[in-house]
């Protein structure tokens, strides 16, 4: 009898590390942002400010990321005193700064229309009820990054134009098999100087808002495997109040 | 000797001699992988001119702008852009490619790849199944066919993409069942075999009529080869034909020749399913050649038998018609060819490489082609006549690699058919195919540079046809073949012919024929120190006999020959043989008497090829011997170890290496570091062969068929038989992994010194349609190995210099395992005067001295600590006060520039803030104004207040000249031109005039103003000191 016990218990135990092995892909997304402060925190988020420093080529540029519900985002950055705004984004218009001007231009419309079909979704995060935003996960398989197991999970958006033609907005996520936070994402581009340019960003140096979410404060990019420039975070602010024309492309100047 | 170059010396010692590894025995150290290689990444240098031998093409279905390559040993390559770039898309499998097919119903999704090139020469590689893609090449997954070895051709039914057929030709070296036509009905899930012949006969090509997809054509080809023979042609070979997808097959062969039939090649017009063509190898002359159907296969005649039309069938079955005339088609050959008269009459195409495999024709305009040759991917835009290649399909097939010693050194070494070269490690803007240098023609095989004349090679072409000793300077090539003598037999030589340099007399060579040859004046006299070391079995000799229906003796099955020599790097009279008939023979009295010692060796299959030699440089009785034994269809690893001069050998492989093995490496400083080539990538152990880990960072599993380490910067060089050369830069790190690493949370590296480098040459070049090599990084490097990755908290890096000022932050490595963090010795740039437009000079990095740094790195609440060193470029044309009068310009500069930028800082807030008040009181008009046209007229002066950063500038002023000087003396390592001091003293000038300026409106006119606010309840202006100034960011 206790032989048999121990039997059963065995399969039970088994049973338990086999349903550990096969995760679906919403178990990984769940332990994601149970791990990270928990889904209603994230659901809370506002919008994001995230002041910081870019470092490529030997430079330390500092650098200000602002994102808000509903897709309105803002990068800029600062050379020699001044603010150069390198993309931003108002909900409708989509523009960058001509570096010989110093001029706001518009960017061309396909991509402005491409960010309106994802960009509003994508905040706080892109997995945050992914379903309800018209988005697919899948989980294929595992892969080690950096020495380190993850959950391979593909994460496919709204189709986007590309020179005309709709396209999938294809990305891939490396979730950490241990802790079950992202520590790398790739895509490859689709169009200008970066077509069929391999991407991958790590994260790392995951810290505690103040909003209670964790979030990766230090972010290095590869391009087709070499690296390229990475992004820390000094300070991330949270839910505070954004004015709505820091997003509008400034006119006649 | 100045002290710089002393402290190199010393520093570069402990890594010179065997330091602390020692002889001793290894624990086990079970890292895989990237656990241990954590972001070491290889780099690829090509070359791409002549590219590689490419075996299947295939172009989109309606997008004329993309086109898929397949190569023999490079993998599959997509252009999406018409042509002009192509990507890597396989780089996580087997790079030897047999087919490549789209789905029709989903071309930009859906592609499978099956593996196992069927263009069977002697070094053919072999592939592992089929593939598929359902995400347009970003992912592969294998759908099974595992001991396929070579796939034909992949046909996917246009009405239904779950229904695949695939051709399988199979095992070349030995029978097998594993071959035939398959089809799967489940999108590859599972396969049927639905036609087999026997297990020596395969299916070598599969067509679908493009009308009707339930008629396929199936050409099924006997054949075989050995390592000293080949064999095309036997009474199963056939042509079949299917009307039910493959339920039912018939042969058609009503017109062909009878007897015995070789390799067929079979195509389908598109424009009308009823024109085939085939061409027919069978046993006599006038029935070999292009046979035309014009009722789907029911009847044949005979057309033509032209060379082009028979040449070589193994190499060149394939026909391919025209999209919209069923009477213009293109056949492989040695030139290729076309008719245009329905296959009566052909012409030979225009200029291009020689060995032509497949073609594609661009169905919207068929003039434009594109043509699959050993030499790379040609196109034409007139049918045919002219040619231009395609230069960046970096798919080079290098049979052997060596090192030299120059600076940076050079790698040399031969290709399939595509000569002997060199070319450098490094070069200005990227090693670009124009810094390749040609050392020998016809298939290229072993190359090497005299160890101390630089000007001198050493190359060969197939079965030692030529052997060249070639005077780069002089260009000109002298044959120092060794000849047989009086009484002497034929001297044999293998297709890539032993031939090595000795480690102790810079004029010495060895080549291998049967005997082995020894010459001491550089190939001028040869003196024969061997009896013959083979075993010389007459059976394994009849090369002449080889080929089958059709003759081929070409010298590539030549056999019962040395194929490994190797001197001992300890005792020159130790020699190491390896045989390619499986013997291992070794010398230790300079060849009076040689013992074949393979009979000792445990578990290895008799004959099985002595690959090659590896006498240690840590012990003359060691010595390891790769065996490899793939063309007697075993596909097993072989690497054994001596140690007591081939007495006894132990194995030194496991159950990681997957594959056969070409190439062993022993590392030059830790006798436990050892290096594998197998026929699917680069192996590594740093226990002396307990574990083995695949080495994948930019390293494809691409066959590796040779190793060198260069002794001065410790750079792992990969001769890849389908990925040109492929560089590990300084493998130190590997060097150091030890049981005691492994269990440290953070142990940082040893590296030597870094040097300076002081080079900076223009570049130019890099344009899109051409192959660039990456060069190797110049920065210091701070390595150190993580237990495990860091995710979360806070991980930071500084430098400090010896004084313990903070000189640097660095973004640190996370990786489990080894870290490599580039340091660029620079300073940040300096803060610079706002103004309308960017000052570009002001982004230019100040370079550190010379001298030792600490790097700090903090995880967590932990703190390690490490020393890097950078030492002066000892080619430097500098001296040290040189160096110290710029840095010190430099930093003059500098702090100009920052100063500069404080001053406008403290001019624009008293401006401003002067205006501001100036609107809340009228009655400051009287002060203030003037005091504005005072600040304005000086700011003008100083910095650039209008205008854009291209040809819209303004004329530059004081800032602009400023960073000008400062950019330029920062730019170059020695002393500042007297023209630049010149310079700087006049900007000095100017500066100390705005100082006093500035200054004294600061001390002067503002308090006043200030005071008088204070009256007037409004704020007073304040200025905020250098280092508020330096620390804001805004």
């Amino acid at each position: 009898m206790k032989t048999l016990k121990s039997i059963a218990l065995t399969a039970i135990l088994s049973l338990a590390a086999w349903s550990v092995q096969a995760q679906t892909v919403d178990e990984v997304i769940d332990k994601y942002f149970e791990n990270t402060g928990g889904k209603a925190k994230w659901a809370a988020l506002k919008s994001i400010k995230i002041s910081g420093k870019a470092k490529a080529q030997g430079m330390e540029i500092p650098l200000t990321i602002v994102q808000e519900q509903g897709g309105k985002q803002k990068v800029s950055i600062n050379f020699q005193g001044k603010e150069i705004t390198q993309v931003a984004f108002d909900g409708s218009n989509a523009w960058t700064t001509n570096f010989q001007t110093m001029k706001a231009e518009k960017m061309e419309a396909e991509e402005t229309e491409n960010m309106k079909i994802n960009g509003a979704s994508d905040f706080p995060d892109p997995f945050l009820g992914y379903k309800d935003k018209g988005y697919k996960a899948e989980l294929e398989g595992k892969e080690t990054i950096e020495g380190t197991e993850c959950f391979k999970v593909k994460l496919t958006k709204k189709p986007i134009k590309v020179d005309g033609k709709s396209e999938d907005e294809v990305s891939y996520y490396f979730f950490d098999t241990q802790n079950f936070v992202p520590i790398m994402s790739r895509t490859t581009g689709k169009k200008g100087q970066m077509k069929g340019i391999v991407q991958e960003t790590l994260m790392s140096d995951y810290q505690e808002t103040s909003s209670g979410i964790m979030m990766p404060f230090s972010m290095s990019m590869k391009f087709n495997g070499q690296v390229g420039q990475a992004m820390t975070a000094d300070k991330v602010e949270t839910n505070i109040t954004i004015d709505p024309k820091e997003y509008v492309m400034p006119e006649g100047k | 000797m100045n002290l710089s170059k002393r402290l190199l010396l010393i520093l570069i010692a402990p890594f010179g001699g065997l330091g602390a590894f020692g002889a001793f025995a290894q624990e086990p150290i079970p890292l895989k992988g990237d656990e241990l290689f954590g972001t070491l990444r290889a780099r690829q240098i090509g070359p791409a001119l002549m590219s590689g031998r490419i075996v299947e093409l295939e172009a989109h279905p309606t997008d004329p702008r993309v086109m898929y390559v397949g190569a023999a040993g490079g993998g599959v390559w997509r252009s999406k852009d018409g042509g002009v770039t192509y990507q890597s898309i396989f780089d996580k499998h087997t790079q030897c490619i047999g087919a490549i097919a789209l789905d029709p119903t989903n071309p930009d999704k859906n592609i499978w790849v099956g593996t196992g090139e069927v263009w069977t020469r002697n070094s053919v590689s072999i592939g592992d199944g089929i593939y598929k893609s359902s995400d347009g090449g970003e992912n592969f997954t294998k759908m099974g066919l595992e001991k396929s070895e070579r796939i034909s051709a992949i046909e996917i039914d246009p009405t239904n993409a779950n229904v695949v057929y695939a051709g399988v030709q199979g095992a070349l070296w030995s029978a097998s069942a594993d071959r035939g036509v398959y089809k799967t009905t489940d999108g590859g899930k599972t396969w049927e075999k639905i036609l087999y012949v026997d297990e020596n006969t395969g299916c070598s090509e599969l067509v679908m009529d493009p009308k009707n997809p339930q008629v396929l054509y199936a050409a099924f080809w006997e054949h075989r080869r050995t390592a000293w023979s080949f064999n095309s042609g036997g009474l199963q070979s056939a042509l079949y034909k299917t009307t039910d997808g493959g339920k039912t097959w018939n042969k058609i062969h009503n017109g062909f020749p009878a007897g015995k039939l070789g390799r067929i090649a079979v195509a389908i017009a598109p424009s009308n399913p009823n024109i085939l063509y085939s061409v027919i190898e069978s046993e006599k002359d006038d029935t070999k050649g292009l046979y035309r159907s014009d009722d789907a296969g029911a009847n044949w005649k005979r057309t033509n038998g032209d060379f082009e039309l028979t040449v070589r069938p193994f190499y060149f079955s394939r026909i391919v018609i025209d999209p919209k005339n069923p009477d213009i088609l293109y056949k492989a050959g040695l030139s290729g060819s076309v008719s245009r008269d329905g296959g009566k009459t052909f012409r030979t195409l225009g200029y291009m490489h020689s060995d032509i495999h497949d073609f594609v024709i661009d169905p919207n305009n068929t003039d434009h082609l594109t043509i699959a040759t050993d030499g790379g991917v040609y196109r034409s835009w007139d049918g045919g006549s002219v040619l231009d290649m395609v230069k960046n399909l970096p798919v080079s097939q290098f049979y052997q690699v060596s090192v030299d010693n120059a600076k940076p050194y050079k790698v040399y070494g031969g290709l399939q058919d595509n000569g002997s070269w060199y070319g450098p490690s490094e070069s200005p803007g990227g090693i670009e195919n124009r810094d390749w240098f040609s050392v020998g023609q016809g298939d290229g095989f072993r190359v090497y540079r005299h160890p101390t004349k630089a000007n001198i090679t050493y190359s060969e072409m197939q079965g030692a046809e030529y052997i060249w000793r070639y005077d780069i300077d002089r260009k000109q090539s002298k044959v120092i073949k060794p000849l047989a003598e009086a009484n002497e037999p034929k001297l044999r030589f293998n297709w890539n012919a032993a031939m090595n340099l000795s480690p102790h007399k810079p004029d010495r060579l060895y080549i291998g024929s049967q005997f082995l040859h020894r010459s001491d004046d550089m190939g001028e006299t040869w003196t024969k120190i061997s009896p013959d070391l083979t075993t010389n079995d007459p059976a394994k000799q009849q090369q002449e006999n080889s080929g089958g229906l059709s003759a081929d003796n070409s010298g590539a099955e030549n056999h019962c020959t040395i194929f490994s020599v190797a001197e001992s790097p300890l005792d020159e009279n130790i020699i190491w043989v390896g045989t390619d008939d499986g013997n291992v023979q070794v010398t230790t009295d300079s060849g009076k008497t040689w013992t074949n010692v393979v009979a000792n060796v445990p578990n290895l299959p008799k004959n099985t090829w002595a690959y090659h030699v590896e006498p240690s440089r840590f012990d003359k009785n060691t010595c390891y011997v790769v065996f490899e034994g793939h063309s007697s269809g075993d596909f097993a690893p072989y690497t054994y170890k001596t140690t007591d001069g081939g007495k006894t050998w132990k194995s030194i492989v496991t159950k990681d290496i997957p594959t056969y093995v070409r190439h062993i490496k022993e590392d030059l400083v830790n006798p436990n570091l050892l290096f594998l080539g197998t026929e699917l990538g680069l192996y590594v152990t740093v226990d002396g062969g307990q574990n083995w880990s695949q080495f994948k960072s930019n390293v494809p599993p691409v066959a590796v068929h040779y190793i060198a380490i260069h002794p001065e910067t410790n750079d792992l060089v990969l001769a890849t038989h389908g990925r040109g050369i492929i560089i590990l830069d300084d493998i130190s790190p590997l060097r150091q992994i030890t049981k005691d690493v492994i269990a440290k949370d953070v142990v940082f590296m040893q590296t030597k010194p870094t040097v300076v480098r002081e080079d900076a040459a223009f570049a130019e070049g890099g344009d899109a349609g051409e192959y660039v090599g990456d060069n190797p990084s110049r920065v210091a490097k701070i390595i150190y190995y993580l237990k495990n990755r860091h995710t979360f908290g806070k991980m930071t890096m500084e430098i400090f210099d010896k004084d313990g000022k903070k000189v640097g932050d660095l973004v640190p490595g996370k990786s489990k395992g080894i870290n490599v963090v580039d340091w660029a010795y620079r300073l940040k740039t300096p803060k610079v005067a706002k103004a309308k437009t960017l000052s570009f000079g002001g982004f230019t990095a100040p370079r550190l001295p010379v001298g030792t740094y600490t790097v700090k790195m903090t995880k967590g609440t932990n703190t390690y600590e490490h020393k890097v060193t950078l030492v002066a470029d000892p080619n430097s044309m500098h001296t040290d006060a040189d160096r110290a009068a710029q840095y010190e310009t430099t930093m003059k500069l500098y702090d100009m520039t920052e100063q500069l930028a404080y001053m406008v800082d403290n001019l624009d807030a008293m401006r401003d803030g002067a205006a501001d008040r100036l609107t809340k009181n009228a009655k400051l008009k009287k002060v203030v104004e003037p005091m504005l046209k005072e600040f304005d007229a000086l700011k003008e002066t100083l910095v650039v207040t209008k205008g854009d950063n291209y040809v819209g500038a303004a004329e530059p002023q004081f800032r602009e000249k400023l960073a000008s000087l400062y950019s330029e003396v920062a730019g170059y390592a020695g002393r500042p031109s007297n023209a630049q001091m010149a310079n700087l003293k006049v900007l000095e000038g100017r500066f100390n005039d705005a100082k006093t300026k500035i200054e004294g409106w600061q001390t002067t006119q503002l308090p006043k103003l200030n005071a008088q606010l204070v009256k007037l309840k409004l704020d007073e202006i304040k200025l905020r000191s250098f280092d508020e100034f330096k620390a804001a960011d805004k």
